[in-house]
């Protein structure tokens, strides 16, 4: 192709001088190896947005094998699965008390985070003024989202667990959680109450409305959607994390947890105890909880893009 | 800006957003008010164990028919090492502790730092597996004196392929996989093997979950390596790896790990006692919980061991565990015959 377009200018190039001229001018280009790179970087840039649904593909896939393996030739039921709680026997364990303990963690985690964390957001977005200590909080904040979950979770150890000596219950377990997600929710909120136009609070204060009223009747309505979206994402996290459970110390057998004073073991460390069995059954055991704790985990991102999707126009 | 139009979504959104929060609040209002029943003495209550990755099995399968006969009784397994257990132990941090070796000097002294009086009881025999990929057909047997060779310290860098240890196996390199040092199979072996706790090479795989080990060794021929028997038992028929036959320091003849060899003896030394550690402070502050608890475990030792995939520890031993709780029990004046679980 390259070839052709360049016989075809050459008849129209003019006087032979003019020809020459423009030759020595183009002559260290070669235009077919041109093309090529340029194809060459797209296929390479493709190949690296690709890669992400590759490997998302082969996790689903690897996953869905073993599961179908347990369900069909460890003969899991999953009646049992969601109806008992965990044991030593792999044929007898089920994945009840883990369900139990994490929804547990997550309306705990919910309660201790969303409060504070809105209204952390309401403060650093209507009210604090721009100057050192603003910005020293919300550098903080941005380096808080950063923190390794691990951490949270020796903090919790050290100062709830072991410190105040509560022991490995629950209520240390989500308070872990809801430190780790705390910054996401927060930043998610503040985005949100940015998101309100100045217009709209001008036009509440125009009515004579006071900064709270406006902030409560006017501001936190309409960015509730986008506040709604941003914890539920930051809870899918939290229900997701497996680090700080461990560090706080998780059962090893997931039993039934009536209360956030009761020892707990939630989905991920159950799965993680089971992976860590040496026996092949368990090993199917836990596939069928990560599957269990994926669909969990798919449902709630898309309850939050359907809340976005619904809301986004609102304003 | 026409507010009048927004009004009515302003509306729906908050009272569904408020209703939210009242949900979530509610379920952990909910959750708050369950509480944990059961806490007024008897056989109830939560048993901490910590303790050897190879043992813990064996307890917590105690622990969960100890459970289904006195549902109030949590016992809380956490297999984190032989080592790393006692460093819990010592502090009192936990009541029960499975190990797969005796206690040390160390773990002694800081027990007596922290005032932690305690005893033990057997709970049941373990093999170690020295194990080769299937692949591999050139090494039939292990002599004590070649096992050192290839894990003591002073192996690191020198004894890298298989050449080294035999000059008819071939000029490949070792891949060495093995426990790390928060494990009680690692101190046996290291102490049995290369003579003293802690004397290995530092230029091998060391990992804290068994499995892992018989996984890399059934996934490479030139693979060698040790581990917990169970985990090899669990996974020899459906991978390519196998239990090397070691030299006997009884008879100087070469054994598999077998029931018969491991509950005879004759495969020895790399089969070893299992024990359990009980905390006397904690017995004394809850004589029916976790006296109960001992004598459960002592009654059918032998059959959680063999469930759990190792071997029975004598009757004789049996008998001596049943003696040490009833010394325990006198001596935090708590009579024997009260205990709701009788020795059977």
């Amino acid at each position: 192709m390259s070839d052709d377009s360049d016989r075809k200018r050459r008849p129209d190039g003019g006087t032979a001088t003019e020809r020459n001229r423009g030759e020595e001018l183009f002559a260290d280009i070669d235009l077919r190896r041109e093309h090529l790179k340029n194809r060459a970087f797209l296929g390479l840039i493709f190949a690296a947005s690709m890669f992400g649904v590759v490997a998302l593909a082969l996790l689903l896939l690897d996953v869905v094998t073993d599961f179908y393996v347990g369900i069909t030739e460890f003969e899991i039921s999953l009646i049992q699965f969601f109806t008992v709680d965990g044991s030593r026997r792999p044929e007898n364990a089920g994945f009840f008390g883990a369900i139990i303990a994490s929804v547990m963690l997550m309306a705990l985690t919910a309660v201790l985070s969303f409060f504070v964390g809105v209204g952390a957001a309401i403060y650093l977005e209507e009210y604090a003024p721009n100057n050192r200590i603003t910005r020293l909080i919300k550098a903080n904040l941005s380096n808080l989202a950063g923190v390794p979950s691990i951490v949270y979770g020796l903090l919790v150890l050290a100062a709830l667990v072991n410190g105040i000596g509560v022991g490995p219950i629950l209520l240390a377990g989500s308070v872990a959680l809801a430190l780790l997600v705390m910054p996401i929710i927060i930043v998610s909120a503040q985005e949100a109450i940015r998101a309100v136009p100045d217009g709209v609070r001008n036009g509440s204060y125009a009515t004579g409305a006071t900064k709270w009223q406006t902030i409560r009747q006017v501001v936190l309505p309409s960015a509730m959607p986008g506040i709604l979206t941003g914890t539920i994402l930051a809870l899918a996290r939290a229900i997701g994390e497996t680090a700080p459970l461990l560090m706080v110390g998780a059962l090893f057998v997931n039993r039934t947890p009536f209360g956030p004073f009761d020892r707990f073991s939630g989905m991920p460390t159950q799965i993680y105890a089971w992976a860590a069995e040496p026996s092949q059954h368990f090993i199917h055991l836990a596939a069928v909880g990560i599957v269990v704790l994926l669909t969990i985990l798919l449902s709630m991102n898309a309850v939050a893009v359907y809340l976005r999707n619904k809301y986004e126009t609102a304003v | 800006m026409a507010p009048s139009q927004r009004n009515p979504t302003r509306g729906i959104t908050r009272r569904k957003s408020l209703a939210t929060i009242a949900g979530v609040g509610a379920v952990a209002v909910a959750g708050c008010m369950g509480g944990n029943g059961g806490d007024e003495g008897g056989v109830a209550g939560t048993i901490d164990a910590s303790g050897s990755n190879t043992v813990a099995p064996i307890t917590s399968w105690a622990g969960e028919n100890f459970a289904e006969e006195f549902p109030d009784v949590l016992v809380d397994v956490a297999p984190e090492g032989t080592g790393a257990g006692f460093q819990e132990f010592c502090r009192a941090n936990s009541a029960v502790q499975s190990a797969s070796r005796e206690i040390s000097d160390e773990e002694i002294a800081l027990c007596e730092e922290n005032d932690v009086d305690y005893d033990f009881l057997e709970v049941g025999l373990d093999g170690i597996s020295v194990v080769k990929n299937s692949e591999n057909d050139w090494m039939e047997e292990v002599t004590l004196d070649e096992l050192r060779m290839v894990w003591e310290f002073d192996a690191t860098g020198e004894i890298t392929q298989w050449s080294d240890i035999r000059d008819e196996y071939p000029d490949e390199d070792l891949q060495l996989h093995a426990r790390d040092s928060a494990s009680g199979t690692f101190d046996y072996f290291t102490l049995e093997i290369n003579g003293e706790v802690g004397d290995i090479r530092d230029d091998y795989s060391a990992t804290s979950q068994t499995n892992e080990i018989m996984g890399a060794v059934a996934g490479d021929q030139y693979a060698f390596g040790w581990g917990g028997l169970g985990y090899l038992r669990d996974i020899e028929d459906d991978e390519p790896i196998e239990a090397v036959p070691v030299e006997s320091d009884q008879d100087g003849e070469f054994y598999l790990p077998e029931q018969e060899t491991i509950e005879e003896g004759t495969y020895s030394p790399l089969a070893r006692p299992l024990f359990a550690f009980f905390n006397l402070a904690s017995l004394e502050e809850e004589p029916e919980l976790i006296g109960s608890f001992a004598r459960f475990y002592a009654n059918r030792a032998q059959e959680f061991a063999r469930d759990e995939g190792f071997y029975a520890a004598p009757d004789e031993v049996t008998e001596q565990n049943h003696d040490k709780i009833d010394s325990w029990l006198e001596s935090v004046g708590y009579s024997p015959d009260d205990l709701p679980v009788q020795r059977e």
